[in-house]
């Protein structure tokens, strides 16, 4: 069946069958592979993705049920220039990245969450991040890296005000 | 994953057609969270999916005395909502503590109740809100209390053609205080291996003038514990009467449950949650 949406702010338009789900589409016939299958359950997070602004599971989402509708992968974060963005470079500066199969799905579930919620308690970031498991540094890192990112968003928006 | 079709309704009567067209056997999807993975292991298969979450009858949170909840509306939209922060607060603690931000950015709470599972969180917080489910099919609407509605594990009376629209329940009344308890074996993504809901009030001379407790992942349905109840409803609530109806709750488990490998471990942690969940609502 024919499927349009809009993906990372281009529309797109494909010719899929029902049954694929959108983590599928996206590896292996738009390229995209950012978005990882981890558990493909809906457990860990790792192929998270955004849906009409709200972090979602792509592994557990029929492609024809995105129609009509906004997605954004971890391709379509990052800076203005095709750089990593701000939250990215701080999972670097905080050391938030070991093996590095989680970071994309944990980039979405905070910038999703940033989104809603720009100046978090420690508390709600780790709720946030709740849905991506991550095995190896033990979440503290990238608790850091969210609130660090959040704290200079803020600063800078107030810096911005006149 | 098996091969289907996937059609999307736009209003209530396009489901409701859609799912009694004759020689297909079509099946509802929501949010997806538990039929994609249903589809991808095998164990469902169907010729046609009708997406409801699009349908606007289904959607949306109103009420005054009479609260309703759309079946297509999602556990985040539940936990965002003032109106149920406000009158159905059990229900928005039930909801954040389903799955995931991702599970719960999509998954709906008539998904939950119809897929009926043993754990489902918003079952008993629904039974003990007294809740009727709006039923719509081909011949008509009815509602029918959602005690009913789940005849057993992953069991419901729903027959072919007919969904849920929504749900409904009377405020509940002013004074009262509810209570939702609830262990998994972590804090986020694991399902409740025990919950008790509890609703109630206490009256100007310190006696239980109301009370309803419906234990969750226990029984084989989801219903009131009424021995329980009975214990503390015209009685002042002391600290010996809430342990006694602890102890009745881990005879009523033991009875429907069985001797299973977890009981020891079991029969003390509902007895703990029902003493919790009964100091919430009834102590000073």
């Amino acid at each position: 069946m024919k499927i349009a949406f809009t993906l990372n702010g281009n529309p797109v338009e494909v010719e899929a069958p029902a049954n694929i789900t959108l983590l599928h589409l996206l590896r292996e016939h738009l390229g995209l592979t950012g978005s990882k299958p981890g558990c493909e359950v809906g457990e860990c997070g790792a192929c998270s993705i955004i849906l009409d602004g709200r972090v979602v599971n792509s592994c557990q989402l029929l492609v024809p049920q995105v129609d009509g509708r906004e997605v954004i992968t971890i391709e379509g974060i990052g800076d203005a220039g095709g750089g990593p963005s701000d939250l990215q470079l701080a999972f670097l500066e905080f050391g938030a990245v070991q093996c590095g199969y989680c970071t994309p799905g944990m980039v979405v579930a905070a910038e999703a969450f940033l989104a809603r919620q720009p100046n978090p308690t420690r508390e709600e970031i780790r709720v946030a991040i709740s849905g991506n498991l991550c095995r190896c540094t033990g979440y503290q890192q990238i608790v850091d890296a969210i609130e660090a990112t959040a704290t200079r968003r803020q600063s800078q928006a107030e810096g911005r005000r006149p | 994953m098996s091969e289907f079709r996937y059609i999307r309704a736009h209003s209530l009567d396009e489901a409701v057609a859609l799912l009694s067209e004759p020689g297909v056997y079509s099946r509802v999807l929501a949010g997806g969270t538990d039929l994609v993975n249903q589809f991808r292991k095998g164990e469902a298969g169907c010729d046609r999916v009708v997406d409801v979450a699009h349908v606007p009858e289904m959607g949306g949170i109103s009420g005054g005395q009479l609260i309703r909840v759309g079946a297509a509306v999602t556990h985040a939209e539940i936990a965002e909502s003032a109106l149920l922060q406000e009158r159905a607060p059990i229900l928005v603690r039930a909801c954040r503590q389903i799955g995931s931000p991702q599970i719960r950015n999509i998954a709906t709470i008539g998904g939950n109740v119809v897929n009926a599972a043993a754990c489902a969180d918003t079952l008993p917080v629904l039974v003990c809100l007294e809740a009727q489910a709006v039923v719509v099919g081909p011949g008509g609407v009815e509602r029918v209390p959602v005690t009913d509605l789940v005849t057993g594990v992953y069991m419901t009376q729903l027959t072919r053609g007919s969904l849920i629209q929504a749900f409904e329940f009377e405020a509940p009344p002013a004074g009262s205080r509810m209570s939702f308890q609830r262990i998994g074996r972590r804090q986020a993504m694991a399902i409740a291996r025990l919950s008790v809901a509890a609703l109630g009030a206490v009256d100007d001379e310190n006696r239980v003038s109301l009370l309803r407790v419906v234990p969750g992942a226990s029984f084989a349905r989801f219903r009131r514990a009424t021995s329980v109840e009975d214990l503390l409803v015209g009685r002042a609530p002391t600290a010996q009467r809430i342990a006694d109806a602890g102890r009745e709750m881990t005879r009523l488990f033991l009875d429907e449950s069985g001797g299973r490998w977890s009981a020891p471990y079991k029969e003390r942690t509902i007895a703990t949650l029902t003493e919790r969940a009964l100091h919430e609502v009834l102590s000073p």
